[in-house]
């Protein structure tokens, strides 16, 4: 059986509101990282976090949920973006979300799309594949970023598996609502 | 004027702003223009001067952009994706300029660098105002310089500047004209932000007048400091219109640029 239209909603506002934290994320990241060329790529990404958060969000409406619509995840993965975007130094910023979180993200991605009917659900699997053809472009932009500016290297190898295994704690990180709260939002 | 608190802030010649974006070693941050290494005429070392300073005020419009979606996360959406396409064009404006900059043979930090739009603009505790001074004011000025350097650049022999700096000029309307069409509609909602609005440019002239060199005092490169009224550049109209000013607006510009003596008596106050 595959999701149902509140569950497909219910979705795309999670993924939505991951995309605006993670554009917010950058933002917040730009005054205060000290490298010229770190805050050009985080401008650049800040403006394709926010179309692909607007693209789910137009979706959502066609779900039967409000246009634009958040669904906050569960709390134990809120609190792990939280911690993420308290990350300090620059070489961690670029390598935790190019190389983890974006990376994780398509992960959910996919098995968002394993579990959805592709036909009933093709809006947002077109949506779903032009964000993951971005994620592909984003990274190959930081591997660029990173080739030429070698002191952005990770000293600590072990921290990005760290932060991965972290992420990848709460398998499924949707706070799915009744079906009365739904149809109230 | 402003919430910040006391790590976010710091006293320039009597007047609380907001404390400098993070920069790079390689850059000495200095307090206002005055400030500034500003050479005359379009000698090399102008030329890489005058880039490396227009790289370092793009660095400060992501900046300030991006800080505006960190401080205003409940902004209307529509609002926050032109603020976050902003992010967007300022960055290709820094790349092209720091590309341009390397290929005149310039570096990073080879000049001192003023982040006072930033630290101007992040003192204000509303959108409308953060809008009406970056997007509205240091912006629209960028129309107006922006309308004339291209000659001057090509007068120079150099095609290629003269490109990049046609190019931001375009996405710069662009920037305006949403400021101005956003805060016409968020005073139509709300009269209050006229006040908000005032208040910003009367702060911004406060601290103009703060940091502004005393009369006869010479630039670190020895140049006299001309007064700020003789810096107006041109008024752009044409781009000034397609960034949605009003023919009244454009009049008030004109006014204040010593063009009132040949505009129209309707148009005189």
């Amino acid at each position: 059986m595959s999701l149902s239209v509140q569950k497909r909603a219910e979705n795309v506002g999670t993924f939505r509101f991951i995309h605006v934290f993670l554009m917010e994320t950058l933002a917040r990241w730009v005054p205060n990282t000290p490298e010229m060329e770190v805050k050009v790529i985080f401008g650049r990404h800040i403006w394709d976090l926010a179309q692909q958060a607007d693209a789910l969000g137009h979706r959502t409406y066609e779900l039967r949920a409000p246009l634009q619509f958040s669904l906050s995840p569960k709390d134990e993965y809120v609190k792990f973006l939280e911690d993420f975007r308290s990350t300090v130094t620059t070489q961690q910023r670029i390598h935790g979300f190019y190389d983890v979180i974006l990376p994780r993200l398509a992960s959910r991605y996919q098995a968002y799309l394993d579990s959805t009917d592709r036909l009933l659900d093709e809006p947002t699997a077109r949506i779903i594949d032009r964000i993951l053809g971005d994620f592909s472009r984003m990274r190959d932009e930081s591997k660029e970023l990173k080739n030429e500016l070698p002191k952005l290297r990770l000293d600590d190898k072990e921290w990005p598996a760290q932060l991965a295994n972290r992420e990848a704690a709460e398998a499924s990180i949707v706070a799915h609502r009744p079906v009365a709260a739904a149809a109230q939002a | 004027m402003s919430g910040l608190r006391p790590e976010e802030s710091k006293q320039v010649k009597g007047m609380t702003l907001r404390r400098d974006p993070l920069r790079e070693e390689c850059f000495q941050v200095v307090s206002s223009d005055a400030e500034m290494h500003e050479w005359p005429g379009m000698t090399e070392i102008s030329k890489r001067e005058r880039l490396h300073r227009h790289m370092n005020n793009e660095t400060g419009a992501i900046e300030i952009a991006a800080q505006c979606l960190v401080d205003f996360p409940d902004g209307p959406w529509e609002l926050r994706m032109q603020l976050a396409r902003q992010c967007w064009d300022e960055s290709r404006h820094v790349a092209s300029l720091y590309r341009r900059l390397r290929e005149i043979g310039g570096r990073k930090g080879e000049f001192p660098i003023s982040n006072f739009e930033w630290s101007v603009t992040c003192s204000l505790d509303s959108l409308a105002a953060r809008l009406a001074l970056q997007n509205r004011t240091f912006e629209a000025g960028e129309l107006d310089l922006l309308g004339q350097l291209p000659a001057k650049w090509r007068e120079a022999g150099d095609e290629k500047t003269a490109e990049v700096l046609e190019s931001i000029l375009s996405d710069e309307i662009t920037h305006v004209r949403f400021a101005n069409q956003w805060l016409k509609r968020m005073v139509q909602e709300d009269r209050r932000v006229l006040l908000k609005i005032a208040m910003a440019v009367r702060f911004l002239s406060a601290v103009t007048a703060a940091v502004a060199p005393k009369e006869g005092e010479l630039s670190p490169t020895g140049q006299v400091f001309t007064q700020v009224k003789d810096r107006i550049p041109q008024v752009n109209i044409e781009d000034r219109r397609h960034a949605e000013f009003s023919d009244s607006e454009i009049d008030e510009f004109l006014r204040q640029s010593g063009f009132q003596s040949i505009m129209p008596a309707g148009a005189q106050g």
